[in-house]
């Protein structure tokens, strides 16, 4: 038996379709248009026989090729008996069946085919793709479901990527974030001759909340940071810029890090629904004395390389991660440096960098290098510390963030000393005169020309005399500080005293253009001071009234 | 302060030395006002060997001033240094006093 397919019989569409496909597969065999038309009118009145009692049947057409007959089979299969399939048995050769095969109810229906010898496959395949052939409305359906799927597929191709799109570039914000608030010219303190400071941070592709940063405080205090946001994209590179923004203004009031982290973390775990936390390592440089007090919330234990070549490890924890749990109270340390002294910090995108067998950088790998290496300069030990990690990944990715920051320490310079000029007096006139006899033998010494020497006079005369006669509403001593800094030819000055609130500058000028008789004496002083001065500020800092004053020197 | 006070002819020249400030405008009034109690009419002061004059300074040049005037006679000033005389700008004492590039401009006519 030479199957040659099978028609489905599900709708009453299939029955007209099984009528064609059986008289042109009848035709060609037979070559009988008549017999055919006879064959196929037998054929639909079966199927719609079929159709009736239900929708799953189906008509098997093969090719029963024997030595002395040859047959075309038509096979009507159902699930229950066809009644009336005998009425129709006179348009057949032959009619067998019904019989039961497994289940299902065959009747066959067989025409006698003229000839001899087997059909040539060519012609076998022609009659296989006649009765295999999809029906329109089976095309239809078939298409349907294959739009459907298409559809369904092509969405979620859609989805994924827009998904992947928006995950890169918003990792793409948070790396521009991320790096716009890093300080990256160096050196940074080009003016200094006490300190040097270096770091580079170098991104991952997709991982990493890295920063630092690095500020002076005042002349005499230089604060410096290295920390890892936990999480990345655009939420870590908020949370990093709010941290680093809570670090600085904290510290332009408070010069300890337990102190500032202790804040910053009350700040940060307040409301913190994201649940992201930081790891800090924050310290501050005295840069008179070479004291450097530190805290580390989390973060990799740094390193000082000392002038003579020994390395320390600055193991101290001093509280947990930042941004986790409010109300911790950090502690902190404090390390002296010496002349020649460089502190290393960094961040785990180093010890934790991968090479392409997976093995990790690790931290006894960077003492390895830090011991010996020279360090002879902050920008040398970056680069030297950070290209050993690229030796040591080789091809394999960076998997994360990887920072580097290096602090070294030249001594108390002598500029910073003499540069700045402290003074304290009592609230009382005489002292005046004094403030000015010091400040002029710093004049002389730092070459500052008379006509500002004299302005600052005035200004020490007008704003001393106004704490001595108006501040205080008591007889009691009190004390004025005043401390005078030349900074890249910016002579700054400035005056506090813990009198009653009064900003002097709140006063309007006085009309200055009054004849002798119409001016009332007094109310100039401030006026004075302001027009000598290029910039005047006034703040209050706790219960003390502070003046800043900036003159340019011209040289 | 120094306050060095020659005569020539009807006017009291006063030659000062050191700063006219807080502290030694009290002192500086008082010497003034002992030459017009003396019955000087015309004062010229000299601040050729001034640092710096404040507005504690302005005042009792001011003061001296408007009593100099009312009985008659004068006030006048020369010697101001740049400072002194940016002071006396920005106050507009410079229009409201008499002063004078020297001396011998200002003893003519006065």
């Amino acid at each position: 038996m030479i199957p040659l397919g099978s028609i489905a019989i599900r709708q009453s569409a299939s029955i007209l379709e099984a009528r064609n496909k059986i008289r042109t597969v009848a035709e060609t065999v037979l070559h009988d248009a008549v017999g055919a038309t006879r064959v196929a009118t037998a054929t639909s009145e079966i199927a719609r026989l079929l159709l009736r009692e239900g929708n799953d049947s189906r008509i098997d057409v093969g090719l029963d090729i024997q030595a002395r007959a040859r047959w075309l089979v038509i096979d009507f299969i159902g699930h229950q008996s066809l009644s009336g399939v005998n009425e129709l048995a006179g348009l057949f050769d032959e009619v067998d069946g019904p019989y039961d095969v497994s289940g299902e109810n065959l009747v066959r229906g067989l025409v006698s085919l003229p000839g001899s010898g087997l059909p040539d496959e060519g012609s076998i395949a022609t009659l296989r793709s006649v009765v295999e052939k999809k029906g329109r409305d089976e095309l239809i359906a078939e298409i349907q479901i294959k739009n459907v799927e298409l559809q369904d597929s092509l969405d979620n191709l859609r989805r994924e990527r827009s998904a992947k799109e928006r995950m890169e570039s918003e990792l793409n914000i948070g790396r521009e974030i991320q790096m716009s608030m890093l300080p990256l010219s160096f050196p940074a303190f080009p003016d200094r001759t006490d300190f040097d400071v270096h770091a580079s941070l170098y991104p991952a592709r997709e991982v990493g909340g890295d920063f630092y940063d690095l500020f002076l405080i005042d002349n005499q205090h230089f604060c410096f940071c290295v920390g890892d946001v936990s999480g990345k994209g655009v939420p870590a590179a908020l949370f990093m810029a709010v941290t680093k923004t809570l670090i600085k203004s904290r510290a332009a009031n408070d010069l300890s890090p337990a102190s500032i982290l202790s804040h910053v973390n009350t700040e940060l775990s307040h409301r913190n629904e994201s649940c992201m936390f930081v790891t800090i390592f924050l310290a501050i440089l005295d840069l008179e004395i070479g004291e450097m007090v530190y805290t580390n919330a989390g973060h990799n234990p740094p390193y000082v390389k000392r002038a003579d070549g020994s390395l320390l490890r600055l193991d101290s924890r001093h509280g947990p991660i930042v941004g986790a749990a409010e109300g911790l109270a950090y502690r902190e340390d404090r390390e002296g440096l010496s002349p020649g002294d460089l502190v290393f910090l960094y961040t785990d995108g180093v010890t934790e960098a991968m090479n392409e067998e997976s093995q990790l950088y690790t931290e006894d790998r960077l003492k390895g290098l830090l011991s010996n290496h020279p360090c002879s300069s902050v920008e040398e030990s970056v680069r030297v510390s950070v290209d050993d990690v690229w030796d040591f990944q080789g091809e394999a990715e960076q998997a994360d963030d990887i920072t580097v920051m290096t602090v070294s320490y030249s001594g108390p310079s002598e500029d910073v000393e003499s540069n700045r000029l402290e003074l304290r007096a009592v609230n009382r006139l005489e002292e005046i005169a004094r403030v000015n006899e010091s400040f002029n033998q710093f004049a002389r010494e730092h070459g500052i020309p008379d006509a500002i020497r004299r302005k600052i006079n005035l200004v020490f005369d007008e704003l001393l005399n106004n704490i001595i006669s108006y501040a205080y509403g008591d007889d009691d001593e009190h004390l004025m500080e005043i401390v005078i800094s030349l900074v890249n030819g910016r002579l700054v000055t400035t005056i506090s005293d813990d009198g009653r609130a009064f900003n002097p500058f709140e006063s309007e000028a006085p009309d200055t253009g009054l004849s002798v008789d119409e001016r009332p004496i007094g109310g100039l002083g401030v006026h004075l001071v302001r027009s000598v001065m290029d910039t005047v500020k006034y703040e209050r800092h706790g219960r003390r009234n502070v003046v800043t004053l900036e003159k340019i020197v011209e040289q | 302060m120094k306050m060095e006070t020659t005569a020539v002819d009807s006017v009291t020249v006063v030659r000062c030395e050191g700063n006219l400030d807080t502290n030694t405008s009290v002192e500086a009034q008082d010497t003034l006002n002992q030459l017009m109690d003396d019955g000087a009419a015309k004062i010229l002061i000299d601040f050729e060997k001034v640092d710096f004059v404040s507005s504690a300074g302005l005042r009792i040049l001011l003061a001296s001033a408007k009593r100099l005037s009312s009985s008659g006679g004068g006030l006048r000033i020369t010697g101001l240094n740049d400072v002194v005389n940016e002071v006396f700008e920005i106050s507009g004492f410079s229009t409201i006093l008499d002063v004078f590039a020297s001396e011998e401009e200002a003893l003519q006519g006065f």
